[in-house]
């Protein structure tokens, strides 16, 4: 139905999906305006390459990926969204990286970002805010499976050693 | 140990990206809307443009047409009364397909519709 440009049908998959995306971009641009502009661009371009989509893998993870090539394109081009996530990034990589007393007291996302280079936060970001697999995430990302596996176990090695989480936290 | 420490980061990461799903308010009826009005906008583009093409080529097509009719004076007048009586014109020639393309347009509005 949506392969033959049935606007209902896609309309239908924008409605089930669009909180995801919302929420992906919002992640990474940490702008709602900015992001929600990105998730119509996006579902612009999954409409026009709705037949690209084969389903080998989730719709989801193909809509991400949409999503996620719609925000690169998006950091080149315009000077606007550039100066955003520029900004979004500079606070991420130079906000609070401690905390006070109990480091990992008040650890928000964007604390815990904070701690990550752009390529972790992104890849965090598929992982756990999206729920992608490794499969998925290197699919979207163009990376090998193996790679991304790496980037997770070195983001959360971040993580855990500059908050100095123990295991027995967060049960 | 380590799997255990990266379970407890796991839970953290876990409940730090834990989100509440953003409302719709609008937003896919807005996005479907757009594509509707892109797709019209597709479709019009090509018949709008022979129309057009159609409208700028009429005068300097029933130009050339007259400049070309002393020519037919050329022609027996035995061969030419006939067949001259039963060619369109060139301007119902053009109005035709003018017509046609409006037809196809309107026909493809009443499919979408």
């Amino acid at each position: 139905m949506v392969a033959s440009q049935d606007t209902g049908a896609f309309g239908e998959l924008i409605r089930r999906h669009q909180s995801q995306v919302r929420n992906f971009l919002r992640r990474l641009t940490r702008d709602e305006t900015l992001a929600d502009d990105l998730a119509q661009d996006c579902f612009l371009h999954a409409w026009d390459k709705i037949h690209t989509y084969t389903g080998s893998g989730s719709f989801i993870g193909w809509l991400l990926r949409v999503a996620y090539t719609t925000f690169l394109q998006s950091k080149r081009k315009s000077k606007r969204y550039r100066e955003i996530v520029e900004q979004a990034g500079h606070e991420a990589e130079h906000g609070p990286t401690a905390i006070e007393g109990d480091p990992a007291a008040e650890l928000d996302v964007d604390t815990l970002m904070a701690a990550l280079n752009e390529q972790e936060r992104v890849i965090m970001i598929f992982s756990y805010a999206c729920g992608l697999s490794h499969r998925e995430i290197s699919e979207a990302t163009d990376m090998p499976a193996g790679t991304v596996k790496s980037i997770i176990h070195r983001a959360k090695e971040k993580i855990r050693t500059q908050f100095e989480i123990e295991d027995h936290q967060y049960g | 140990m380590a799997d255990k420490t990266s379970d407890a980061v796991d839970r953290l990461l876990a409940s730090a990206f834990a989100a509440d799903p953003v409302a719709d308010d609008g937003f896919s009826n807005r996005i479907v809307s757009k594509l509707r009005r892109r797709i019209w906008v597709n479709r019009l583009a090509l018949p709008v443009a022979i129309l057009v093409g159609a409208a700028f080529a009429l005068k300097p097509a029933v130009q050339i047409v007259n400049a070309l009719l002393p020519l037919l004076n050329a022609v027996p007048i035995e061969i030419a009364r006939v067949p001259m009586e039963f060619l369109p014109q060139i301007q119902w020639v053009v109005l035709g397909g003018m017509a046609f393309a409006a037809g196809v347009t309107l026909v493809k509005m009443l499919e979408e519709t």
